[in-house]
């Protein structure tokens, strides 16, 4: 077995998800209730026997740094296992990460202590369950310089994407970032292959390629830049992610924009969710602080009596529904909801409080926020657009620190 | 094309060399410049410009790999030739950076050639 570094880019700002960054990076930034988005990358990579990571880091990484070393505190040094926080060092330059090559460019000092034979580079902002090991196996039996996993996507899905263009082989021969008209895959003309951002490349050809990079006016950006020019010159090969009737479904997402975060969300709770959390032999690990368990009770008396109820609901510890009705949401960690309030299609943080008879519905409330008592969210959407972010398909989100009266 | 007159960067900490390679680029009609250590050259690169720096590894202090990659830093397309007396650095991640790299010898055709290689390559 060859030796393997892995390497995850967590540099993003995370403007597509603002305000949920306003104070963390994006793979710090809650999902399901209980876990952080990078917590899904980093049970990919225990659960495929994967022990030597570093993740680039940037942006607000006190935060990311802080649930890593709360949650992930669980490999051995003297084992040769471990999981670095990297933030841009500026050893030698005067600018933070430029793109995800020039973050790679900026480490190469890593890859020269490490001298690993091979590099997986990942992505700190999907959900979804993958056994590298099958794509590092692929990489080796096709002789690959990179091999670019891609998931099959409905052809008009695929705009927002990078989409691959492949001969029988899957072999690379096309590669588009972002087109207006993305090309099918050969077996089926309204299905196209895109880019999972997770790349296994030979290191001396990711070496030379980040310094090429480097000194040319580019993006510095693996799908943008690096890709298309490694295709028409080295061996690319794209490893098809897909069920296969193990673990993996090929379900993946990308929640790196508040509509595509919301909805990765509210698909969790559907009857037999595409991702399964409760999947015991694949567990999504993450810190859970100590907290008593959630708690639903009936409150008030005769026309005040608030049942609390709760339905096609994620309820995390902690919280109290003290007589309100919880509908097709998910609660983080000691959200409070106090008689008669509604909560409906809405993710709420930890330590929320939804005060007496508040509406809620189709929102995202960050954390610690409170809702006064009768205050509606998601009713009215030019009401809510004066004060809150609304997105395009109309979630409204409420950042941490705002004061409602 | 025209390589008269370009500004060479020569960096080594051994006066001799300097001097063999000052005397010889001259001659080729470039104009040459002279640094003993690391600094004096991210010196003189801030102030002139230069369009190829011609870069020994092994000095006392910075040694010619840092100073590289602070070069790249700062004028990313200045073309850079390694000229080290030892070929193993070769091996190095980090001197791949350069655009080229001529082990030292008595003879300097093949570094002659190199730079009218990389001063051509650098006007396309």
């Amino acid at each position: 077995m060859e030796k393997l570094l892995t390497l995850i880019m967590a540099g993003g700002r995370g403007e597509r998800l603002y305000p949920l960054t306003k104070e963390k990076a994006k793979p710090a930034v809650t999902f399901g209730g209980i876990y952080k988005i990078i917590d899904f990358t980093l049970s990919n990579c225990l659960h495929s026997g994967i022990r030597r990571i570093y993740l680039l880091t940037q942006y607000s990484n006190a935060s990311l740094d802080r649930h890593i070393r709360l949650s992930w505190n669980i490999f051995n040094r003297e084992l040769d296992e471990f999981i670095d926080n990297i933030p841009p060092q500026k050893m030698n330059v005067d600018w933070w990460y430029r793109g995800t090559a020039d973050s790679i460019y900026q480490n190469i000092n890593i890859l020269e202590r490490e001298r690993p034979q091979l590099v997986l580079i990942l992505s700190g902002d999907h959900i979804y369950k993958m056994d590298y090991r099958k794509m590092l196996e692929f990489h080796r039996l096709q002789q690959g310089e990179l091999t670019v996993a891609c998931v099959e996507i409905q052809r008009e899905k695929a705009r927002q994407m990078g989409v691959l263009e492949i001969n029988e082989e899957f072999r690379i021969v096309g590669f588009q970032e972002k087109p207006a008209s993305p090309c099918s895959v050969p077996w089926d003309h309204s299905k196209s292959l895109v880019s999972m951002g997770v790349y296994v490349f030979k290191t001396e050809c990711l070496v030379r390629e980040v310094i090429d990079d480097a000194k040319r006016d580019s993006e510095h950006d693996f799908g943008k830049n690096i890709i298309p020019r490694m295709i028409k010159k080295r061996r690319v090969f794209a490893y098809h992610f897909r069920n296969n009737g193990g673990k993996e479904s090929s379900y993946w997402r990308d929640v790196g924009s508040l509509d595509s975060y919301y909805e990765a969300n509210m698909e969790l709770l559907k009857e037999n969710p595409e991702f399964n959390l409760y999947d015991l032999d694949w567990p999504v690990r993450t810190y859970q602080e100590q907290a008593p368990p959630a708690k639903i009770v009936l409150s008030g008396k005769n026309k005040e009596l608030g049942r609390g109820v709760i339905i096609n609901s994620l309820v995390s510890n902690g919280c109290l529904i003290l007589g309100g009705k919880i509908n097709r949401s998910i609660l983080s960690p000691l959200v409070r909801v106090e008689k008669n309030a509604q909560v409906e299609n809405s993710i709420i943080m930890r330590g929320v409080t939804i005060g007496e008879y508040a509406r809620i519905r189709n929102a995202i409330i960050d954390e610690e926020v409170q809702i006064p008592a009768r205050y509606t969210i998601g009713y009215n959407l030019e009401e809510d657009r004066k004060k809150f972010t609304v997105t395009e398909s109309g979630v409204v989100v409420v950042p941490q620190g705002v004061i409602l009266d | 094309m025209e390589e008269k007159g370009k500004k060479i960067l020569v960096v080594d900490d051994e006066e001799a060399i300097r001097l063999l390679y000052q005397q010889e680029l001259i001659e080729e009609g470039y104009e040459v410049f002279l640094a003993a250590n690391a600094l004096e050259a991210l010196e003189i690169v801030d102030k002139e410009p230069i369009d190829l720096v011609i870069l020994d590894i092994k000095m006392p202090g910075m040694n010619g790999i840092e100073a590289m990659q602070k070069m790249v830093g700062k004028k990313s397309k200045i073309p850079i030739i390694i000229n080290s007396a030892y070929p193993h650095f070769k091996d190095s991640f980090l001197s791949w950076v350069a655009d080229d790299y001529v082990v030292k010898s008595s003879n300097l055709q093949e570094l002659k050639a190199k730079i009218k290689q990389q001063l051509n390559k650098a006007c396309e």
